[in-house]
């Protein structure tokens, strides 16, 4: 089975320190194209016409946090099926399995190493994939 | 993969500042809205509104606290965050005593936020990888104990012996009291007794466990010396068990193991290779998983590299300007003190027969570039750590795990050295432990070693990680303090004079106490390391001859 490649990527963040890091460690050292979004809402109306082959969303956020963004993307045509990644501080072993049965394929803990972020989604985008 | 360019750390390192930068403004807001919620004159949906904002913030903070490295900032706005969180969800107006807590909160945060701004001109990004930054002297901060004791003499006695080791030790006679102060500060390493009058220390432990992310590193006491309790204490996530009456050496070593915050020697890696962006590269990756490095791009710098860099392994490519690398390896490996490392090529160079050759000139091991960023790091991984151990076997004293006396005086020649050229200043002090034959005959030679060790593990916690600690001899050990003037030494000496004094030594029921005498030589003094030395063992004979217990400065003053 092959492997879709990776290129864009949709990082739903809203503190701006951390959207800062992040896109430089998937533009600077992944290589990846992102788009940052920095609320729900902006990603709900941002998503459709942008078509990433990705989505890493931040649990929480205030007004829409994390998982509701995920239920209202499940909801539009064009990003009904992409795959979407948490990021999160609190990952507790029932919280993970919690947020894959809500669709998404992993969670990535924070903080992250911006070292290494981008092999790490790379690597749970191949194990998706696999 | 893509290479990180090389500007990404500075860019990375750019934001940390700024953060940084911006640390005060962060921790003024949050403050701000604890002061609106803590002075009482809100009503019911303006505290609501302004508990949200500060869990939000608390929140925020967390995050970006740990992305950024502020540990401690990150580890009080969690505290401060939870606690918030339990206030929402119970929905009812806030207690006066809630409010208190909150206020604690806040204060722990401002706190931690104080003393994180002083190291923000470290680099973080690019130390994730390099030793721990250099300690401060005294670096009570991280050494603070909690201790659950409710015998107060027991209590009193352990707080004392471990404060001549440089730990703060707080005492609390119950259970409710240790859980309350746990909320507010985290200790380095927490010590219970398993026996409590309000309750089971296991059982508390594993409690507060639950709710961390990384758990508290645990030391348990108990009168039990039996499986069944030992079982318990294991259970609970204990670290260590210690029977009454408490070994203080061993117990020393148990809390240093726990809250020494690296691993104490990463590997050291030299990196030759002429193409800058490449070296710089193979740095990175190495440096991600905990190894030091160092990059030579022109070849023929790399004798002064050897000497001063110290590596336990070079990493070489094969064909550079001015020299090639199996030259290069002929060169290191005819001087003795470079036969055993090893040197591992990298080359594009896939011909078999030439691969061979390389190895017979020398080489150690032989890499295809590009190489993946893993097959590079367990290369140099599996051959570094043999080194490592080794090499810690030729230059370590077995009974203390201090330079030997060959590495001592190798080392201060080249501090000494390395003094001179950059015009700093260091100073030599010889230490030698009084009567230390009466000690031997009258107590044994095990515990003869157990004062050896005693002091050495002074020595290793007051000095910093960039001095140089050897075992000159028996009972002789020679310390180098970098960037010391006399003053400074003198005074580090004294406090370490005066601690080793107050350590009390037990074999079986007798209690017995040590000294040592100590002569310093403070650089810059006009002569050689051999001059200097001899002036530092000069001062330590007048210290033995004016009676001993004292630390006497030495170079004509």
């Amino acid at each position: 089975m092959t492997i879709p490649t990776l290129n864009r990527i949709l990082y739903v963040e809203d503190e701006a320190d951390i959207q800062a890091v992040a896109q430089i460690a998937l533009e600077a050292i992944g290589g990846f194209s992102v788009t940052i979004c920095s609320s729900g809402k902006e990603a709900i109306q941002a998503a459709p016409r942008l078509g990433h082959d990705l989505i890493l969303l931040d649990v929480m956020m205030p007004d829409m946090d994390g998982p509701s963004t995920l239920m209202a993307l499940r909801g539009i045509p064009q990003t009904a099926a992409t795959p979407v990644i948490f990021m999160t501080a609190k990952v507790q072993p029932h919280e993970v399995a919690q947020y894959k049965e809500m669709g998404a394929i992993a969670v990535i803990p924070k903080p992250f190493d911006p070292m290494t972020l981008s092999a790490t989604v790379r690597r749970l985008w191949e194990e998706a994939h696999g | 993969m893509a290479n990180p360019p090389s500007d990404v750390m500075a860019k990375l390192q750019a934001l940390r500042d700024s953060f940084a930068a911006q640390l005060p403004g962060k921790i003024h807001e949050v403050m701000a809205v604890g002061d609106t919620l803590c002075g009482g004159k809100s009503n019911e949906a303006e505290e609501g509104e302004a508990l949200k904002l500060l869990h939000y913030l608390a929140h925020k903070l967390t995050g970006s606290g740990a992305t950024f490295g502020f540990n401690a900032v990150s580890d009080a706005a969690r505290a401060l965050e939870i606690f918030a969180k339990e206030l929402l969800d119970c929905a009812v107006p806030s207690s006066a005593a809630q409010r208190a807590q909150i206020s604690a909160y806040l204060e722990n945060l401002q706190r931690a936020a104080g003393q994180r701004e002083k190291k923000s001109g470290a680099n973080y990004w690019q130390e994730s990888g390099a030793p721990a930054p250099r300690a401060p002297d005294s670096n009570s901060e991280n050494r603070l104990i909690y201790l659950v004791e409710d015998d107060p003499l027991l209590a009193q006695d352990l707080a004392l012996q471990l404060g001549n080791f440089n730990y703060t030790t707080h005492v609390f006679h119950s259970l409710a009291e240790f859980r309350q102060a746990v909320r507010q500060a985290i200790p380095a390493a927490l010590i219970m007794d398993m026996g409590l009058p309000d309750g089971n220390g296991a059982d508390a432990i594993m409690e507060i466990q639950e709710g961390r992310a990384t758990p508290l590193p645990v030391i348990f006491l108990s009168g039990r010396g039996d499986l069944g309790a030992r079982l318990a204490g294991v259970r609970a996530g204990g670290a260590a068990y210690f029977t009454k009456p408490v070994d203080i050496g061993a117990m020393v070593d148990a809390l240093d193991t726990l809250t020494a915050q690296k691993a104490p020697e990463p590997y050291r890696i030299l990196i030759v290779d002429d193409t800058p962006s490449l070296a710089r590269y193979f740095a990175l990756t190495l440096q991600e998983v905990g190894m030091v490095t160092e990059v030579v791009t022109d070849p023929m710098n790399i004798m002064q590299a050897l000497v001063e860099f110290a590596p336990e392994l070079i990493l070489m490519d094969m064909y550079m300007p001015g020299c090639n690398g199996l030259e290069l390896a002929m060169v290191i490996r005819q001087q003795e003190a470079y036969v055993g490392i090893p040197i591992v090529f990298l080359s594009a160079e896939t011909d078999l027969n030439k691969q061979l050759e390389a190895m017979r000139q020398g080489g150690d091991d032989f890499l295809v570039k590009p190489i993946q960023p893993d097959h590079l790091i367990s290369a140099v991984t599996s051959r570094v750590r043999r080194y490592h151990i080794l090499r810690s076997f030729m230059t370590r004293d077995s009974l203390t795990g201090l330079y030997n006396h060959t590495t001592t005086k190798d080392l201060l020649d080249n501090a000494a050295g390395l003094a001179q050229r950059h015009n700093a200043p260091l100073a030599v002090a010889m230490i030698d432990i009084d009567h230390f034959k009466s000690v031997n005959d009258t107590y044994g030679h095990a515990t003869g070693d157990r004062v050896i060790k005693s002091l050495s593990r002074l020595l290793q916690q007051r000095l910093r990680k960039t001095d140089i600690i050897g075992r000159y001899g028996g009972e002789e050990f020679a310390v180098a303090l970098i960037d010391a003037d006399a003053a400074r030494a003198e005074s580090i000496m004294n406090e370490i004079r005066v601690s080793f004094e107050q350590i009390r030594h037990r074999v079986d029921d007798r209690e017995f106490n040590v000294t040592f005498s100590c002569g310093v030589a403070v650089f810059p003094p006009n002569g050689s390391a051999a001059e200097f030395n001899e002036a530092a063992d000069k001062a330590l004979y007048e210290a033995k001859r004016s009676g001993r217990n004292r630390v006497v400065m030495g170079g004509g003053e």
